[in-house]
């Protein structure tokens, strides 16, 4: 029975690809293909905010970023947005990287508040580089080649294989060396840097693949949006739902970002058509995320396993002997979840 | 680019000296509480907005002068700073990361509600002596002050002094001093150090009433303008030092006077720019600041 559960990705991705042909209308393809693009990103945004735990409020800078040389590459080059969106987003992943070893000079609140003026220098560049931008205003980009009524499919699937693309990535460095080296950067970054991982190194590629599917994300939406313009490209608040989506379904868990996204953004268009303005979406927004922080800071699926692990040896749990036993033999039982197990991990394997 | 002439430059500065004084106010609140929580307020710049909404309310509803108009702002956001304090913020209180998304959440969520209220037009006051400008003779050169801005300068100075005098002269001031320097040390003396914080976020929040007032004079503002002026706000606290009242004040200044040099030397839009680029370098090569200690984790 548990080994059936695994594979319940499966059917879920089943009951995706035949979604449009269900809710044939193109709101609803407008709306999965938004939860899709969030649920991508946030994937993304995790890698460096979940797993090695620095929280940057900027990363729509990537996606507007992202936005703005695809829509450019088309309209100069004639690029096809749909393959041209990967490659620019390599470019978004080095400016990302360069801008990232500056900025990850500094920690905490102060990287948060560098990530944030980082987003407005590229605004304000966006708002003023008219040769280049075309201002405030924004700029426009030749329409997608398919028929109106399918008008909206194409970009549902394909960000559909982008969501899959990040997830794989994001399960890859979860449980690759480097993945256990930021981990133990968010635990404790002055051990971690004890036991040999080279913190500066893994940051900056954190960042950089942190920066990669959310500029994807940016491109694939530039091209759905056909107009796009400094204020909603360069959004702060498309980071902070980001982060939102993510906390909402587990900070640092694979699947929490997707869950997020899926509860998180239906409810938000529910709740803008109902009011139909967006200083009400302002106000449950900002609101819901107060709560969440304050009452579910771990987000929805560790709550959830936590809960499920304390029914599961109910005796154990109350006189935390089993989790005693964990840290003992780091090879049994689940993952570990105390700050220094992921440290001592790392330890293990450069030695 | 054409220069413009000496004379020019000297009265921008100066005006530039003047604004850099209002928002020595304005960001007096951020990094007092910063000291002594190691949290940044990143709502700090929405209750700007917010008691200039006050101010504007009571100015267009009752009459009552913006300068008059903290009497009763400055108790009101006192209260409330005070009230956010205990009640939510200090439930993370050892989330220095969290506390920063509760804030901005908290930003979010004060913008919508402002734009609800006062719509997205931009709302300024308009008194009897907003357009009036004050000829001062100097030497071969006559400066030409605007009345609202060298009130501004001189009331913000008058109300940065108080928030002075509060912080060596009295008890509370002792004990908030001792929680910057050293907050296990203080605790040990007998600090009571949550009571303390509530305290130190109601005058934070409190003196950016003050501001807020003078603010309204001098700027238009809409329910948006909040993201644009927590920047600026973090650039002058991030470059005095973060914690450091005369730091701040300091950096303040020098940002007005940049700020306002820029305005005329590249274009209007671009200015704020010279903001940022201060707030990005400093955070990387002086992360201190001019009077500060280094930010540490957290």
């Amino acid at each position: 029975m548990r080994r059936l559960i695994r594979w319940w990705p499966l059917p879920a991705l089943i009951l995706l690809l035949i979604f449009p042909w269900v809710y044939r209308q193109p709101y609803y393809h407008v709306l999965g293909f938004n939860v899709l693009l969030f649920a991508t990103m946030a994937v993304s945004w995790n890698i460096m905010g979940g797993y090695t735990g620095y929280k940057s409020l900027g990363h729509s800078a990537f996606f507007g970023l992202g936005a703005y040389l695809v829509a450019i590459a088309a309209n100069e080059l004639g690029w096809n947005p749909l393959w041209s969106a990967p490659i620019m987003a390599l470019v978004v992943t080095v400016v990302a990287m360069v801008l990232g070893w500056i900025m990850l000079r500094t920690t905490g609140s102060a990287f948060v508040i560098a990530t944030i003026a980082m987003l407005l220098i590229f605004r304000l560049l966006a708002n003023n580089l008219r040769g280049i931008t075309k201002g405030a205003p924004g700029l426009s980009q030749p329409l997608p080649p398919w028929t109106p009524e399918f008008s909206r499919m194409p970009f549902f699937y394909y960000m559909l294989f982008w969501l899959i693309i990040a997830l794989l990535v994001s399960a890859y460095i979860r449980r690759s060396r480097f993945g256990l080296g930021l981990l133990a950067i968010r635990d404790d970054e002055g051990k971690a840097e004890m036991v040999g991982v080279n913190t500066t190194l893994y940051k900056v590629l954190a960042f950089g693949a942190s920066a990669y599917f959310v500029a994807v994300g940016g491109g694939i939406w530039s091209y759905h949006a056909t107009h796009i313009s400094p204020i909603f490209a360069f959004d702060i608040i498309v980071g902070v739902e980001m982060i939102l989506v993510t906390m909402l379904g587990g900070l640092g868990t694979l699947w929490g970002p997707v869950l997020g996204a899926f509860i998180y953004i239906p409810a938000a268009d529910f709740i803008l058509f109902q009011f139909g303005s967006s200083t009400a979406h302002l106000i449950i927004l900002g609101g819901l995320m107060i709560l969440i922080l304050l009452f579910l800071p771990q987000g929805i699926l560790p709550t959830i396993s936590e809960w499920l692990e304390k029914r599961r040896t109910p005796r154990a749990a109350h006189t935390g002997a089993r989790s005693m036993a964990e840290m003992q033999t780091p090879s049994g039982g689940p993952e570990p979840d105390t700050p220094d197990t992921y440290v001592s991990a790392v330890k293990q394997e450069t030695s | 680019m054409n220069l413009p002439s000496v004379n020019v430059l000297i009265q921008v500065a100066i005006v530039g000296l003047l604004t850099g004084g209002v928002y020595a106010l304005m960001a007096a609140g951020l990094t007092l509480v910063f000291g002594v929580m190691r949290v940044i307020n990143i709502a700090h710049g929405a209750f700007l907005v917010f008691s200039a909404y006050l101010s504007y309310w009571l100015f267009t509803g009752y009459g009552l002068d913006p300068f008059l108009s903290m009497i009763i702002t400055v108790p009101l956001l006192f209260i409330i700073g005070l009230t956010f304090q205990q009640f939510m913020l200090s439930r993370l209180r050892n989330e220095p990361g969290l506390v920063v998304l509760v804030t901005f959440s908290l930003a979010l969520t004060l913008e919508g509600l402002m734009g609800t209220i006062f719509e997205s037009t931009g709302r300024s006051i308009r008194t009897s002596y907003t357009s009036e400008v004050l000829q001062l003779p100097l030497g071969d050169l006559t400066l030409r002050l605007p009345f609202v801005r060298l009130a501004g300068f001189v009331a913000a100075v008058i109300a940065l002094y108080l928030l002075y005098l509060l912080l060596t002269r009295s008890d509370l001031g002792r004990a908030i001093r001792a929680t910057i320097q050293n907050r296990d040390a203080a605790q040990l003396v007998g600090v009571n150090i949550a009571r303390v914080q509530a305290l130190t976020f109601g005058l934070g929040l409190g003196s950016v009433a003050a501001g807020g007032a003078i603010f309204s004079l001098i700027w238009t503002f809409n329910a948006a303008s909040h993201e644009e002026w927590i920047s600026k706000m973090l650039s002058v606290i991030v470059l005095g030092g973060m914690g450091s009242l005369p730091g701040a004040f300091i950096a303040a200044l020098i940002m007005g006077v940049a700020e306002s040099l820029a305005s005329v030397t590249m274009t209007a839009y671009i200015s704020p720019i010279v903001f940022y680029l201060i707030l990005f370098l400093t955070l990387i090569f002086r992360p201190q600041g001019l009077m500060g200690t280094v930010i540490r984790k957290g």
